[in-house]
């Protein structure tokens, strides 16, 4: 279909309630960058923003910013991290080092930004091993290998609870495409796929990707992974690299 | 910032329109890409800073969905911490936080909606309107002061079926079938509904919503 033909339909889909084909053509167009589709739908998001400002004014309980600070710094607390005013020093002393055995300037620059982007990395890497944690260590966790079989994988398991969401663990998984990336998918019995999230995967092939949140494990029938374009896919668009079989779940 | 300041100001005097958090919300901050930027940047306290701009706003609108503080606030959890996990897929320089934070919230309360009605989305969907990318340079002036005024009187100009298939849509997240079903009505006059609700609303505020 042709951006026209898409014109009348971009305020559903920005409310979501777009039919089929309209709403999987828009979501091809944007995800090919289609520059008068994101145009129309951008408009069509401000339009429907309004109607959100008929929601009354409420107030949260004080509470509510502590945990959500908490699921981040506890999580950091927890596995060890230091506060940032002694990453801060730890990257001073350094700066002072380099200087002292005759660093030049650009190198110097080149450490403490190599720092502080593996400092980036270990709080990111901390925050998933944390939700990781949580579904590892859940009693109603379900648990799903897949690539034993093959002589060259991916290989790994898949790990599903309830309560907590999903998490893949992959190994010997190929570089993505440029602009490409890697998409899980929940698979329930009988249905289309549902998008778990989007991850690369690392240097050495291996990957750990978490969907926080509630999923039905009783009615998931497989997890797969897909390779898809950066924005992400509605539903897949190439074969799978990996098909986790979901056993039936606890009871 | 002093504009943003004095907004702030104003919301916590409350003048009684109940959408000012929302409108504060999707205030544009000129400080926005550098609370991206440390966001993208994984620092603690650019997500205190980012929950203490938009905390209430998520909060209002996700309850308004669900109509339960509890979840609202598990919801909103969720919210900042999708934003959290994945900041690095907003542009800095171009990128509207308020609007994509509060989609996302949306998009979370409805999926729960869903989900807990046994709909046939499930909770975990990736809806399409947190795509990043559909927030870049969004209009959020549209949203602000006098404005936003003319946006409350507007929706209160809609005449009620027009109004209850936007608030259907929006704040419960019903298809036009599902929609149809509950109002009684057939879907093709579901659909001309939504069609001219959306337009009414567009033409009513003219200027302050571009077409």
């Amino acid at each position: 279909m042709n951006c026209d033909e898409l014109r009348d339909h971009y305020d559903l889909y920005a409310l979501d309630i777009a039919e089929e084909p309209e709403r999987g053509e828009i979501r091809t167009h944007i995800n090919r960058g289609c520059e008068v589709c994101m145009a129309g739908v951008k408009r069509s998001l401000e339009t429907v923003a309004l109607i959100g400002a008929s929601a009354p004014e409420a107030e949260p309980s004080s509470q509510l910013r502590r945990r959500i600070l908490a699921s981040v710094g506890s999580a950091e607390r927890r596995a060890g991290w230091i506060p940032w005013w002694a990453a801060a020093l730890a990257i001073a002393a350094l700066c002072v080092v380099a200087a002292y055995l005759g660093f030049n300037g650009r190198e110097y620059e080149r450490t403490v930004a190599r720092l502080r982007s593996e400092r980036r990395e270990q709080t990111a890497q901390i925050t998933s091993l944390t939700e990781a944690f949580a579904i590892l260590s859940g009693p109603n966790t379900t648990e799903a290998s897949f690539g034993g079989m093959q002589p060259m994988p991916p290989q790994g398991k898949v790990f599903l609870n309830p309560a907590r969401g999903v998490l893949l663990i992959a190994s010997n998984l190929p570089r993505t495409p440029a602009n490409k990336i890697y998409e899980m998918w929940i698979i329930p019995k009988g249905a289309k796929p549902v998008p778990a999230g989007l991850f690369q995967a690392q240097e050495n092939g291996s990957a750990m990707h978490v969907q926080a949140g509630t999923v039905d494990v009783r009615s998931t029938a497989a997890v797969a992974v897909t390779v898809e374009n950066e924005a992400g896919a509605d539903q897949p668009t190439t074969q799978p690299l990996i098909v986790a079989a979901v056993p039936p779940a606890p009871r | 910032m002093a504009r943003n300041q004095n907004a702030r100001v104003s919301a916590r005097s409350d003048d009684g329109g109940g959408m000012l958090p929302l409108i504060l919300a999707i205030y544009a901050d000129p400080e926005e890409p550098a609370l991206i930027v440390r966001l993208q940047h994984r620092d603690p306290k650019a997500l205190a800073e980012l929950y203490d701009s938009y905390g209430r706003a998520a909060f209002a609108l996700v309850l308004r969905v669900v109509r339960d503080r509890a979840i609202a606030e598990d919801l909103v959890q969720e919210t900042f911490l999708r934003v959290w996990n994945r900041a690095h897929l907003i542009d800095s320089e171009k990128g509207a936080l308020g609007p994509w934070l509060l989609a996302i919230a949306r998009n979370r309360a409805i999926d729960y909606l869903r989900s807990s009605a046994g709909r046939e989305r499930n909770a975990i969907e990736l809806n399409e309107t947190d795509h990043a990318p559909l927030y870049r340079e969004m209009e959020a002036e549209i949203l602000i002061s006098d404005q936003a005024r003319r946006v409350r009187a507007a929706m209160d100009r809609l005449a009620p079926n027009y109004r209850t298939v936007m608030e259907l849509a929006y704040f419960e997240g019903l298809s036009q079938s599902e929609m149809s079903v509950k109002m009684g009505q057939p879907l093709g006059t579901i659909k001309t509904w939504v069609r001219t609700a959306l337009q009414s609303l567009r033409n009513d505020l003219g200027v302050a919503v571009p077409s």
